[in-house]
């Protein structure tokens, strides 16, 4: 066996053997010998390597959970013994994770019972106030491998109840109708009127709901549209469902006939499902995410006896905070301690750490990495530099907004069935002027575009779920009609062009002994530091690791340890001394003091890219980049031209950017993975957010692609295009049945019957059409 | 012929009492989460530790 029996990780050389299974780490094998003393095993027989490898956190990391304005946020429900939480779990992604924390109670016996929601990845659970807090669950969760995620999430917006009891109401109305109707289809009660009123007054009692609840979206949603003066398909679909519900009930009423009730029913409740195919989302993701998700919940503020631990919210101006290792900056501030080391790849994309000297300026977003620092607030949270580059697009994006080509088709369509409406009218005028009401009616009720409002849905629903099932997560079905339309497409390049997971490591003198070299592998793999690991795989395969004593880590700086009376130290230049360069990425290896090796990392471009410039020779193509232009050649290498890369770009010259390219009338998609590209994903038609981790932060964007399906970008335009063709296919298919139905209304001879058949075929058919032909072409995936 | 408005207020009340059933049954939380049960339900039980 290869890989950790945990977490699946390939084991390092020496692994940790415990009941004849090998562990990656220390970590993977206490969280085994825990669920075994618990009876747990099975979790490791419903999926293998299920587990996750354990975060190593400070044991007072959730501390701030015991502090009551921050623990009540998250507690649902208390009294004096027990108490109920509900926690967001980003780790979870199996069944034995759904096993393991739903038995969190024979780990702990004051955990009194815990249930998972999958989809959210969520787990509710109910504890013992009385003997365990709020924190100690949390560290428990941390522990084996689930820590929870306590950034607050903009709750999504799922299915909401109501609409199922609409879709509920409708179906039940449309079904019921059907059943009585049937014999009149036929005929059969012409000749007994008090069985036609009886069932036709049923049917009026029970569509009443359906007309007054179920359908009130597409009332509000017609009147909107008509007061702010443009249409939408809900105007002609408003239109239909009145007149149809007026004439049946005047009919009904009048003794005239059953009406069209059991084709009202059907309209609403196809209608609805369509609605209802369309706002399925993807749960445990989050498009728009605020800032606040991003920063810390709590933080530790100096005081006159030591620190203590405040909600981030009540930070003032001028407080000292205490921010320690892997801590994010909370706010703009001015560093109190000598030095600190800074992690900003998160806000510029740019993973090389950055320095600070006492006094200087730190904005909020980094992260710290070394020792505990000191700082001074400059200014508060909602006011940083960061929130607001933040704030500054949220509101861009609305006016932004795409007309669906829908809603252009849909404006000529109702264009045109007045004009087919008042035509026809005169014409009757002078046939047989009793029947003009008749006519007009049955047009808008024949009209009603019930397959033309299920066309879009059904189609783009479906594209939205074969990217999705590609690594491309969009958050609503319109951005698969803005992919269609790129033309222009722009890179972040630190992170998106660049692969933050590949490294290529260059050593400047390859010339040493076997023996320093074994002396280096072996020192690289007991540091945590990044840089240090990509050390570490480079040499993984070759040289034979040596034995070292004496191990000294200093956090952010570097490693040292002995061998054979020699002392040997790796990491920053600072940290071996005596060398000016300062060159971010490089570290330097010295023995006893003097640098015998200088290595340097840089990130590796994603090998796809020369491949997907080729397939796109019709699109403009654009680099933005925050660094300078060190990295040119590599980029022509790569295929890009000079005059396409644009450097030293700050976050709002990305967005002005992008805003003059849409001036010139191209639509933009916006490829970023950084804070710093907020302003950019929102200002482009489409911003697509790289992530390396679906579940982690991403920046608010329209859509989130998995990093590991990066090389598909250019197939994922070719299914947006597809999709867009198929639309226009169903969009003809129920065109063509309105003009059948038109041509039944215009003669005035349309039966209930033949709105009752063509009304649910229509549908059917569009449903069927659009599913098959976007299924088919992809079901084995879109490679 | 008096038959057949019995036999469509015995179906309307079957439609009606499912109907109540699904509207209960969304209310009560029946449709939240579609994946978990069906792994739960395949758990083994495991003999109880009789403690109380």
């Amino acid at each position: 066996m290869e890989n950790c029996y945990h977490c699946g990780d390939v084991l390092p050389t020496p692994s940790i053997l415990l009941d004849q299974k090998e562990f990656c780490c220390q970590g993977c094998a206490n969280v085994y010998s825990l669920l075994n003393s618990n009876s747990l095993k099975d979790f490791y027989a419903y999926e293998k390597t299920p587990g996750i490898k354990p975060n190593k956190g400070r044991s007072d990391k959730f501390q701030f959970l015991d502090i009551p304005e921050i623990r009540a946020r998250y507690i649902q429900y208390e009294d004096e013994k027990i108490a109920r939480v509900k926690l967001s779990l980003p780790t979870i992604h199996c069944s034995s994770c759904i096993y393991l924390l739903e038995n969190l109670s024979k780990i702990n016996a004051h955990v009194l019972t815990s249930q998972v929601h999958f989809a959210k990845k969520e787990a509710t659970i109910v504890f013992d106030t009385n003997a365990i807090s709020l924190s100690e669950i949390a560290d428990l969760l941390q522990f084996i491998g689930y820590e929870p995620d306590f950034g607050r999430k903009t709750e999504i917006k799922g299915i909401q109840k109501s609409f199922l009891l609409k879709i509920g109401l409708a179906g039940f109305a449309f079904g019921s109708i059907m059943l009585w109707s049937a014999p009149d289809y036929f005929g059969i009660t012409l000749d007994n009127l008090s069985f036609r009123n009886f069932t036709a007054y049923l049917s009026f009692i029970v569509s009443l709901p359906v007309f007054l609840y179920s359908a009130n979206e597409y009332y509000v949603s017609a009147y909107k549209a008509i007061r702010s003066r443009s249409i939408n398909l809900d105007v002609p679909i408003t239109l239909g469902i009145l007149a149809l519900y007026a004439q049946s009930t005047y009919q009904i009423f009048t003794q005239q006939g059953p009406g069209y009730m059991d084709s009202f029913a059907g309209f609403i409740f196809f209608l609805l499902i369509g609605k209802w195919f369309q706002n399925r989302t993807y749960q445990s993701l989050s498009f728009d995410r605020d800032y606040s998700s991003y920063f810390p919940v709590a933080i530790h503020r100096m005081s006159k006896n030591g620190t203590e631990i405040i909600p981030i919210e009540q930070l003032k101006q001028g407080d000292h905070i205490q921010v320690r290792n892997e801590e994010i900056i909370p706010c703009d501030s001015i560093l109190v301690s000598e030095e600190a080391q800074l992690d900003f790849s998160f806000v510029t994309g740019e993973s090389a750490l950055v320095k600070k000297k006492k006094g200087d300026l730190i904005y909020a977003g980094g992260k710290l990495i070394g020792m505990t620092i000191e700082l001074a607030v400059k200014s508060e949270t909602n006011r940083s530099h960061l929130t607001q580059l933040w704030n500054e697009t949220k509101d861009k994006k609305e006016s932004n907004k795409l007309e669906r080509y829908q809603d252009r088709i849909s404006r000529y369509f109702l264009i045109i069935l007045i004009i087919v409406a008042i035509l026809s009218g005169i014409v009757w005028a002078f046939i047989d002027p009793s029947e003009i009401m008749t006519v007009i009616v049955s047009i808008l009720i024949v009209a009603c575009p019930c397959a033309l409002a299920l066309s879009s849905p059904f189609t783009l629903g479906n594209t939205l779920s074969v990217l999705g099932k590609n690594g491309l997560y969009l958050k609503n079905t319109t951005v698969v009609e803005a992919l269609s339309e790129i033309t222009t497409i722009v890179f972040d390049k630190t992170g998106t062009l660049t692969d933050p997971l590949a490294y290529q490591v260059q050593f400047t003198h390859t010339n040493l002994p076997d023996e320093v070299w074994g002396i280096l592998k072996e020192l690289s793999s007991h540091s945590t530091h990044p840089l240090s690991k990509v050390i570490h795989q480079a040499l993984t395969n070759q040289y034979q690791a040596l034995k070292l004593n004496d191990f000294v880590e200093i956090k952010g700086k570097g490693i040292a340890a002995s061998y054979q009376d020699k002392n040997y130290q790796l990491g920053s230049s600072t940290f071996v001394g005596n060398v000016s360069s300062t060159e971010n990425g490089t570290v330097f290896f010295a023995q006893d003091g003097k640098v015998i090796q200088e290595i340097h990392v840089m990130s590796a471009f994603r090998s796809s890219i020369p491949t997907l410039l080729s397939q796109w020779k019709d699109k403009r193509i654009f680099v933005l980049s925050g660094d300078d232009e060190k990295d040119l050649p590599e980029l022509i290498a790569l295929g890009f031209k000079t005059e396409q890369c644009f450097f030293k770009q700050e976050p709002k010259d990305k967005a002005a950017f992008i805003s003059e390219r849409q001036k010139l009338g191209e639509k933009v998609l916006m490829l970023g993975d950084g804070l710093n590209d907020v302003g950019a994903l929102g200002t482009a038609n489409v911003g697509i957010a790289l992530s390396e981790d679906m579940f982690r932060f991403t920046p608010s964007s329209d859509a989130i692609l998995d990093a590991k399906h990066f090389h598909l970008l250019g197939r994922f335009f070719q299914v947006s295009k597809y999709a867009k063709v198929v639309l226009k296919v169903c969009l003809g298919f129920s065109i063509t049945y309105n003009l059948i139905g038109l041509s039944f209304a215009i003669s005035a001879s349309l039966a209930p019957i033949v709105a009752a058949i063509l009304m649910p075929i229509s549908s059917i058919t569009v449903v069927f059409l659009s599913s098959s032909l976007i299924h088919f072409k992809f079901w084995r995936g879109i490679e | 012929m008096g038959m057949i408005y019995l036999m469509l207020i015995v179906s309307l009340c079957i439609a009606v009492f499912f109907l109540v059933f699904f509207l209960w049954a969304t209310k009560n939380g029946q449709f939240d989460d579609d994946y978990t049960p069906s792994v739960r339900m395949l758990f083994e039980d495991e003999p109880k530790l009789k403690d109380e």
